[in-house]
């Protein structure tokens, strides 16, 4: 149901309710009257998010130094063409790009492996789904300090311990760049990928059963029926997590924020965390709205082009 | 016969470990809390231990008492459910039911607004609040909320509107009801369960946010989220504490969690690009 809602509202088809047969006269009451019910939320958007973004724009022309206030002036494109000759914003790119693409992989393989094991099962499946709830409703903040302080932590946290009884010693999890990246990644993994698990399994559990049992009468194998049915079936609520999943990972924030603050280093910090430093650690707000803007730019560009890999069937 | 056991175990033994991996953080966070600083730092891990409610006396009653935060977290949260329920539920409602030109575009904008980067919105806000000295303020706080919170309700309320057979406002319209009346009497009750999952959704994502928090919020109003990071410090970390000011931040949210479990599917995906504030 919910798959098939949110297909409809991607077209926009959701906006166009089935003739009712109301006559001309009452077109334009009708028009007043959802006016009146819309123009509350356009007032509180537009001054919560058009309008912001609008400045955010405008203040990426200036240099807006909170440190140097007396720098201060509008300066045109010189944020960004700072920006684009500045190594860490490559850097803090690359690491956004990793992170999204590996958190993505991991939650979906993984979300859907799940799925497929969990879907047949008889016994335990609620238990399956209740514990699966516990992690997506938690702040993410809080799950970062947990990992970081209970499991991460060498030589007491959990983590490290399971390390070192498998022999591969304590390791500085959150002090070494390489495994800094990777336990980010674990723990967003951790996470989300109960959201890939309930939405796939929503969406296999809503899969026809005549068509499996055509293919069982053809003798298709348990591969065969995956690849062939299980796969292009399920394609659309794949794409639909992939995309969603890619929008959050994008802005990642509080639970690298917790954990690693984006260090060691910058080994963990994801652009959306080096605006966030530009703007409020180190106080150049002009800087760092030409960062967000460019984060903003290539949050539309990804988009974009998963939105056209959905339409294309 | 043999290989149907063999498979059947592998199987349990599969998931028994996907359940372990996803429970384990937060039930050693639980079990953190009850423990005493030695047993915590305890090398192996200590599963056994004899439980005190220490930790929670002093994070309750201590002198860095978590108390005043989980008000302002609960102050945020429901502040932000109230004003974004009374302005979501009209809007939603014409989205999903008037015949006027341009609609769809409304709707579309309405969803455009949730693909916006927290952090681009926060620094021009963050210059704005600290013109009118609306930083560390409930309005301040509440009111950016509106950005993420906005959008996902409108959106999961359409869905919920949408579900009202149509007849029911014909029958009424020809009864003489104006439309107003209609939506009061006829409709709303009709969507009550919507508008009770819509609520536990937005007071969530309200108490879970981190970032707007991070920036907006001071020594008046701190939400938990934040305060946590009183008991960690480059000197010392006060284990026991944080172990429990952890589950008393995760305790609202999984018993909504809980409460709203049959719904969460269509609460998480709903508008199809992103799930609210929570990142």
């Amino acid at each position: 149901m919910t798959l098939a809602y949110s297909d409809a509202a991607q077209s926009g088809a959701a906006f166009s309710p089935p003739a009712t047969g109301h006559v001309d006269v009452m077109a334009k009451r009708e028009r007043r009257f959802a006016v009146a019910l819309l123009a509350p939320a356009f007032v509180a958007l537009g001054a919560t998010t058009t309008f912001p973004l609008l400045y955010l724009i405008w203040t990426s022309t200036f240099r807006m130094d909170l440190a140097m206030p007396f720098m201060d002036g509008f300066v045109g494109f010189e944020n960004y063409t700072q920006l684009l000759a500045d190594p860490r914003f490559w850097q803090t790119l690359s690491v956004s790009m990793i992170y999204t693409v590996t958190t993505v992989i991991a939650q979906v393989a993984l979300g859907l492996a799940l799925a497929l094991l969990v879907m047949n099962m008889k016994r335990g499946q609620g238990l399956f789904r209740f514990i699966a709830i516990l992690p997506v409703v938690l702040s993410p903040a809080v799950v970062g300090m947990v990992w970081r302080s209970f499991m991460l932590t060498p030589e007491f946290g959990v983590i490290d311990y399971l390390s070192i009884s498998a022999g591969l010693g304590s390791q500085n999890w959150l002090g070494d760049p390489f495994l800094a990246l990777v336990s980010v990644i674990v723990i967003h993994t951790w996470q989300w990928t109960p959201f890939a698990f309930m939405v796939l399994l929503a969406s296999l559990a809503s899969l026809p059963d005549d068509i499996y049992e055509a293919a069982r009468i053809d003798r298709a194998g348990p591969w065969q029926r995956f690849w062939r049915i299980t796969l292009p079936l399920l394609r659309p609520a794949i794409v639909m997590v992939v995309i969603m999943r890619t929008m959050v990972a994008l802005t990642a924030f509080a639970a690298i924020f917790t954990v690693t603050g984006g260090g060691p280093g910058t080994a963990t910090e994801i652009l959306n965390l080096y605006a966030y430093r530009k703007s409020f650690t180190e106080l150049s707000m002009g800087y760092g709205s030409a960062l967000a803007v460019a984060l903003l730019i290539v949050t539309i560009l990804i988009s974009a082009v998963l939105f056209l890999i959905r339409r294309a069937k | 016969m043999k290989t149907k056991h063999l498979r059947a175990i592998g199987l349990l033994v599969v998931t028994g470990l996907f359940v372990i991996a996803w429970a384990f953080p937060i039930l050693w966070s639980v079990l953190n809390s009850l423990k005493n600083e030695r047993d915590v730092l305890a090398y192996p891990p200590k599963f056994f231990f004899e439980p005190t409610f220490a930790a929670y006396r002093d994070v309750i009653f201590g002198p860095q008492s978590i108390l005043p935060n989980l008000w302002s977290s609960f102050v945020i949260s429901a502040g932000t459910t109230v004003l974004t329920m009374l302005i979501a539920i009209p809007a939603a409602y014409a989205l999903a039911r008037l015949r006027v030109p341009g609609s769809r575009w409304a709707g579309f904008y309405v969803l455009a607004t949730q693909m916006l980067p927290p952090v681009g919105i926060i620094i021009p806000y963050f210059l704005i609040l600290r013109n009118i000295g609306w930083m560390d303020t409930y309005q301040g706080i509440i009111l950016i909320y509106l950005s993420f919170s906005l959008p996902f309700a409108i959106w999961l309320m359409v869905s919920y509107f949408e579900d009202i057979p149509f007849e029911m406002e014909e029958a009424a319209a020809v009864d003489g009801a104006s439309r107003l009346t209609t939506l009061r009497r006829i409709i709303l009750p009709q969507v009550q369960g919507g508008i009770a999952v819509t609520v536990v959704f937005v007071f969530l994502n309200a108490w879970n946010e981190f970032l707007f928090a991070v920036v907006l919020s001071g020594n008046t109003v701190r939400p938990v989220t934040i305060a946590m990071f009183n008991f960690v410090s480059v000197e010392q970390t006060l284990w026991t504490q944080l172990a429990a000011v952890s589950v008393l931040a995760m305790l609202p949210v999984v018993i909504l969690g809980i409460i709203a479990q049959k719904h969460i599917v269509k609460g998480l995906t709903v508008g199809a690009v992103k799930g609210g504030g929570r990142r």
